[in-house]
């Protein structure tokens, strides 16, 4: 790895001050599974004159209900949010893809703050310097996105706009269903921000000056079904090739509330707003699930060999429904 | 039959057990020596391209850079089949090829330098596909080789070698049979073996001309007559052979790395370490070869085979050292799977601009089998023929004979497999589980469940030429001279358990010399399942020269005959009169006895392995799972119980049966770009997806060595794929024509998700 | 010089100059710097380990934190050291396959034991990794099942195909612990 300045943070705003002073020369360095092969591949344009540890910030890694939210810190470990009682219990659909994440190795040292905002899988983006790279493609200011014209299995099948990554994210589409926000800490103070608007096609909501501070979940006081699927190759190690996320409840056999999130079809979790009214006042049965799930893809618009991941999602999205 | 033998068939500690354990065992970047240097090179990142310029000013001035070496700076070494691969060329070939090699004080140092060389390129247009670049106008990689064609045949194995499979009268053959199939089939998924250990050397040069490499390979001696070649046979190569952590047969084609290393040295005097990183060993070291067969073949109702005629297109990439020797015996092979006595089977080895295919478990044989299983499945489906019969009654026996590599014809003289076959159909329960062609053995909702088979043996385990010494102390023990190292199968171990069983000396008081090519004599090295029989018979009889030597000896002090004496755990005694007897030490402290022993290649003994898979296919999300193998063989004598099960499970993966289900790599057809080369998208095999195994390993004698033993450890990844292919067929009612089956084929095949054709070059 | 909180927060302040760590019950006390011998901010714990320590019984495979071959265990817990920056392990225990034998006497962990027996490794290149974790998880949990120790070892790559062998091993090492501990 090329070598860059090192510094410690030891409180948030340290972190943003350092950001600041480095003007989007410096980078936050949480678990590290994801900053560090970003820096040994060495597939962006240009290499970061800092990293700034944020593991130092004490007190950052709390998963706690407190009044109306649950609110997780930002450096809170993956192992920690998979094994959480808590969690396991009330918003299992958060335990289920914090624990589909990689491999336990991985969960011991990632964070959901790095979760949220680790970088795009596309492998025109990352293929690596030293091979031949790196491809300057349209996330990286290029004129074209080669997924587009090439290989582009994993890619997007919904609201991809000039680049078509999919957010990689397993916990992100987990707090979609959760109706989940962001609260963003930085320079000018902190502010919050919806799981669902935190992602775009060619990034995130953090402007180069913050960072992610804390995730909040409203509070869960009734039971829920709630589910989180995940298409992969290989059970570990693999990002989702299609995820779902379902948090449903149901009265008396009628289904009062449906939240229905996809992921890795899209730049960002994608709630199906079409299939979860499918499903509200309605018995939850085949037909129901069917419907939802076709309409959970109905806009879907597939590049020349991903056409698979509709197919995917709609079977995912009616086995959620169904569990 | 373990009863017979002390040590032979025991489950016995491997002697590098402790190292491996507690981490001790020095693997190749485990060494450094004084005053080392770091090797790094500079990669295209075109897959067709003119060097114009090079512009190296820049990185020679970074503090701790070395050497920056272009190909105006090298000298004109050649590999490849025929030599026609420059180390350093003017025109790259693939995006990743080597442009400029860096010498320097750290990797970090190397690594930065790569980014000051300036290189213009003029672009080429480049083809990725076999059959386009057989076209005309087609891109052309070679002023060598018009059309992109490689020259048939390699001298290794004489000038006869197999270049095509030409026997009888197809017509008539065709003529005979009650049905015939035609079809074709690729296997173009080119995955790598991917051993855990990169590529990597460290090479010091000593003036005038003399090199001596640390190679962490299967093949040390090897290496050393590979690169003297390479180098214009001007050079005196010197190589040590480390534990090496894993091969499957790709590490003998590290002659570049090796060159570039040696290079390196050659010009800044010091010791050069070079290892790929994953992602190189990924996108620029070699790959399996690619395989596609259009093929027709002809079978009578019983299943006899009368006729194969095709034409098989084999992908070497940019260039080939060892596919001509695959295809030979790949064309060998196929002949002790299907017994027929009309062939017309016509290989082409075509040139592409992606990295170089090289060796992988299953040389030739398994690419070729992948694609015409098939065709010969679609024939046994118009006579509903059972696969497992077919192979069962069509795989050679005892008696029969082929042409084999050196385009000579063989007759075996091994064991008939019928019984393995049987066992293994019983074990796996294929009787109730085959229920027709096409037909699921099961449908459990939207699941299906299919079953499939394939058979896969070689000549090769006599192959090649092999030598060994053993020493023996008068303080009684025994050291093994023979140029093997360690890379996963056990047998260096086992050589030691062949010596003990000969001289009947504890496996604890017998040690094996380091792979030196200094110190040991010829070894072709262990391949091709060769490293039981042809390794251990040089091995046993140089044990058997030993103690002849040690009777020799003990004879005149014990007054007997040589013959009637024997010798157990360091001591000589009269067989008849066993109180008779005198330590080893007896024969002198100042004197050793050095046995010699030399395998001549025998080409008359196969082996065999037939593989059984059941999977289940997701007709919603089209995800194929293996849920079970079932591995039959027939070993003749079991060496060692452990070491055999681990290399019958690894089946799996070093581009065994994974290579159908989800290994590939996956090359962007416009910029040649390998896009899948990281751990990551490149999958394999994890501790949470493991089938059900099951190793049916029989005991028949061969009349192989004093043991009675044949290797199959190389075989195991082969059969596999096909089988995989087969039962996914069965499973959902219909084939596919690639592999590896993923979700998107198999959708594409049940009609869930429209074909779009590919486009590319 | 920037204001923080308040307070001026020199950069010098959050720079580290030292490390201090536990490596098989063993204190160092590392320099950061770009000297050979020094921990340069970019080297990672696998590096340090290896390159710098000389333990080069962790070995590094793919050194993208996707084969798990580099495992050692931090605060107890299986990590991966290609993807730890060293001057990020201020103040943390280290344990990797060096300090798995009994210090005193040189004896084997029953684990390394139960490798050896069972020969659960081929090439054996990977196999420091898998006992590190397999380390870690008989700490946390002395009677894993066959799904807990595929579970625990899912990140680690074998491509000789020892799983079987070593998922036999590490039950048999389980059931020696607990004899031992229950004296039988």
């Amino acid at each position: 790895m090329r070598s860059f300045k090192h510094f410690n943070a030891r409180m948030v705003d340290e972190a943003c001050v350092l950001l600041e002073k480095y003007k989007g020369k410096a980078v936050l360095n949480a678990g590290g599974t994801d900053l560090l092969t970003t820096l040994k591949g060495e597939y962006l344009l240009q290499y970061p004159q800092v990293v700034v540890n944020i593991k130092t910030i004490s007190g950052l890694d709390y998963i706690t209900e407190d009044g109306d939210l649950l609110k997780i810190g930002a450096l809170a470990r993956l192992s920690s949010i998979a094994s959480s009682p808590l969690l396991r219990d009330y918003y299992s659909v958060l335990a289920e893809a914090a624990h589909s994440v990689a491999t336990p190795q991985i969960r011991n040292m990632a964070t959901i703050g790095g979760n949220i905002c680790q970088d795009v899988r596309c492998w025109y983006y990352r293929y690596p310097r030293h091979i031949g790279g790196p491809i300057q493609c349209a996330r990286k200011g290029g004129s074209t996105c080669l997924a587009v014209t090439g290989d582009n299995r994993y890619n997007a099948i919904m609201g991809g706009k000039r680049c078509f990554a999919v957010c990689p994210s397993d916990t992100a589409v987990a707090l979609a269903a959760l109706n989940a926000t962001i609260r963003i800490a930085g320079p000018e103070g902190e502010r919050s921000v919806a799981i669902t608007d935190f992602f775009s096609p060619m990034g995130n909501a953090l402007k180069p000056d913050e960072m992610v501070l804390e995730i909040n979940v409203p509070r869960i006081t009734y039971p829920a079904k709630q589910k989180f699927l995940k298409f992969t190759l290989r059970k570990p190690i693999d990002f989702a090739i299609v995820s779902v996320a379902t948090f449903i409840t149901v009265k008396e056999g009628i289904c009062t509330d449906a939240r229905i999130a996809l992921g890795a079809v899209a730049p960002g979790p994608v709630r199906a707003y079409k299939a979860e009214k499918v499903l509200k006042g309605r018995r939850i049965d085949h037909d129901a699930a069917s419907e939802a799930a076709k309409e959970a893809v109905a806009n879907a618009k597939p590049l020349s060999n991903n056409a698979d991941k509709i197919e995917i999602a709609k079977t995912l999205v009616k086995m959620a429904i169904l569990d | 039959m373990a009863g017979k033998y002390r040590f032979i068939g025991k489950a016995t500690p491997r002697k590098d057990a402790m190292d491996i354990v507690t981490g001790r065992a020095r693997f190749l970047n485990d060494l450094r020596l004084p005053d080392m240097l770091y090797g790094k090179v500079l990669r295209s990142p075109y897959p067709h391209a003119i060097i114009k310029k090079i512009d190296k000013r820049k990185a020679e001035r970074l503090r701790g850079v070395k050497a920056i070496l272009t190909c105006e700076d090298v000298p004109d070494w050649k590999g490849g089949t025929p030599r026609f691969a420059r180390v350093l060329d003017r025109k790259v070939r693939f995006t990743g090829d080597a442009v400029a090699l860096i010498a320097a004080e750290s990797e970090e140092i190397a690594r930065e330098a790569i980014g000051l060389i300036d290189v213009e390129y003029e672009v080429l247009p480049a083809v990725f596909d076999v059959e386009e670049a057989l076209k005309p106008g087609a891109p052309q990689l070679y002023d060598e080789f018009p059309g992109n064609v490689v020259t048939p045949g390699t001298p290794f194995f004489g000038p006869e070698c197999l270049k095509e499979l030409i026997m009888g009268d197809v017509e008539k053959g065709f003529a005979e049979a009650d049905v015939v199939a035609e079809g074709t089939f690729s296997f173009e998924n080119i995955p790598n073996p991917l051993p855990p250990e990169a590529p990597g050397v460290i090479a010091l040069w000593e003036e005038p001309n003399r090199v001596t490499l640390w190679v962490s390979n299967q093949f040390p001696y090897m290496d050393k007559i590979t690169l003297f070649h390479v180098f214009g046979r001007e050079v005196e190569v010197r190589t040590i052979g480390l534990p090496c952590g894993g091969s499957y047969g790709s590490k003998l084609m590290s002659w570049q790395i090796q060159s570039y290393a040696v290079l390196l040295s050659r010009a800044t005097g010091k010791p050069v370490k070079m290892v790929m990183t994953k992602e190189e060993h990924l996108a620029a070291f070699t790959l399996r070869p690619g395989s596609r067969m259009h093929a027709k073949v002809g079978l009578k109702k019983d299943g006899t085979v009368t006729a194969v005629s095709g034409k098989w297109f084999i992908d070497t990439g940019y260039y080939s050292m060892t596919t001509q020797a695959q295809v030979a015996v790949a064309l060998g092979e196929v002949q002790i799977m299907v017994r027929c006595p009309n062939w017309d089977l016509r290989p082409v080895i075509v040139c592409t601009n992606r990295n170089a295919s090289g060796i992988v478990r299953g040389f030739g044989g398994q690419e070729l089998k992948c694609t015409l299983v098939p065709i010969l499945s679609l024939a046994m489906t118009k006579l509903d023929m059972d696969p497992f019969e077919f192979f069962k009654k069509n795989y050679i026996k005892p008696g029969d004979g082929y042409f084999w590599r050196d385009g000579n014809w063989y007759t075996c003289r091994g064991v008939d497999f019928t019984k393995a076959m049987d066992k293994g159909a019983e074990v796996f329960g294929w009787k109730e589980k085959w229920k027709g062609w096409l037909r699921p053995t099961a449908v459990n909702g939207t699941k299906r469940i299919g079953v499939g088979v394939g058979v896969h043996g070689n000549a090769d385990i006599g192959e090649d030429a092999s030598e060994a010494y053993v020493r023996l102390h008068p303080d009684g023990t025994a050291m093994l001279f023979s140029c093997v190292t360690e890379h996963g199968t056990g047998q260096r171990s086992n050589y030691v358990k062949m010596v003990a069983e000969v001289l009947q000396l504890p496996m604890e008081r017998i040690s094996g010399a380091p792979s030196d090519s200094l110190v040991n004599p010829y070894e072709f090295g262990p391949a091709g399942s060769r490293g039981t029989y042809a390794i251990g018979s040089a091995v046993i009889r140089a044990a058997e020269d030993a103690k002849r030597r040690l009777f020799e000896i003990f004879a005149p002090k014990l007054k007997v005959k040589p013959e009637d004496l024997e010798t157990e755990d360091g001591e000589v005694f009269v067989r008849d009169n066993p109180e008779k007897r005198l330590p080893w030490k007896a024969m002198g402290v100042d004197r050793t006895i050095t046995g010699y022993g030399r395998f001549d290649p025998d080409y008359t003994l196969t082996n065999c392995m037939m593989t059984f898979v059941e999977v289940e296919v997701d007709t919603e999300t089209g995800k194929v799972t293996l849920l079970k193998a079932v591995n039959a063989t027939d070993v003749g004598q079991i060496i060692d119980p452990q070491g055999l099960e681990g290399q019958l499970n690894g089946c799996l993966g070093s581009a065994g049966i994974d290579s159908a289900i989800f290994e590939e790599t996956i090359i962007d057809r416009y910029t040649g770009h390998m896009l899948n080369s990281n751990m990551i998208d490149y999958k394999w095999r994890t501790f949470l997806e493991l089938p059900q195994i099951e190793n049916v390993v029989l005991e028949t004698p061969f009349p192989s060595h004093r043991f009675h033993a044949v290797g199959v450890g190389e075989i195991a990844t082969s059969p596999g794929p096909s089988a995989v292919l087969m039962a996914v067929a069965n499973a959902i009612g219909t084939w596919l024509h690639e592999y590896p089956v993923t979700p998107e084929r198999v959708l594409k095949a049940l009609g869930k998700v429209m074909s779009k054709v590919r486009k590319g070059a | 010089m920037a204001v923080s909180n308040g307070r001026l927060v020199r950069k010098k302040d959050l720079e580290t100059k030292r490390i201090n760590l536990i490596i098989n019950g063993q204190p160092y006390d590392l320099e950061v710097g770009s000297g050979s011998h020094q921990v340069d901010p970019a080297h990672t714990l696998a590096h340090t380990l290896r390159e710098t320590l000389g333990l080069i019984g962790t070995k590094v495979s793919c050194d993208m934190g996707a084969c798990a071959s580099c495992t050692v265990l931090m605060d107890g817990k299986a990590v991966l050291s290609c993807m730890i920056l060293t001057v990020e392990c201020q103040g943390k225990e280290i344990t990797t396959i060096e300090g798995l034998r009994d210090p005193k006497t040189g004896r084997l962990d029953p684990l390394q034991q139960a490798f050896i027996d069972h020969t659960a490794f081929q090439c054996g290149f990977c196999t420091p990794g898998i006992i590190m974790s397999a380390k870690a998880l008989l700490s946390e949990n002395p009677s894993p099942t066959e799904e807990e120790i595929k579970e625990a070892l899912s990140g680690h790559f074998c491509r000789c195909i020892s799983h079987y062998q070593v998922i036999k091993a590490i039950l048999g090492a389980s059931e020696k612990v607990r004899g031992d501990r229950d004296g039988r």
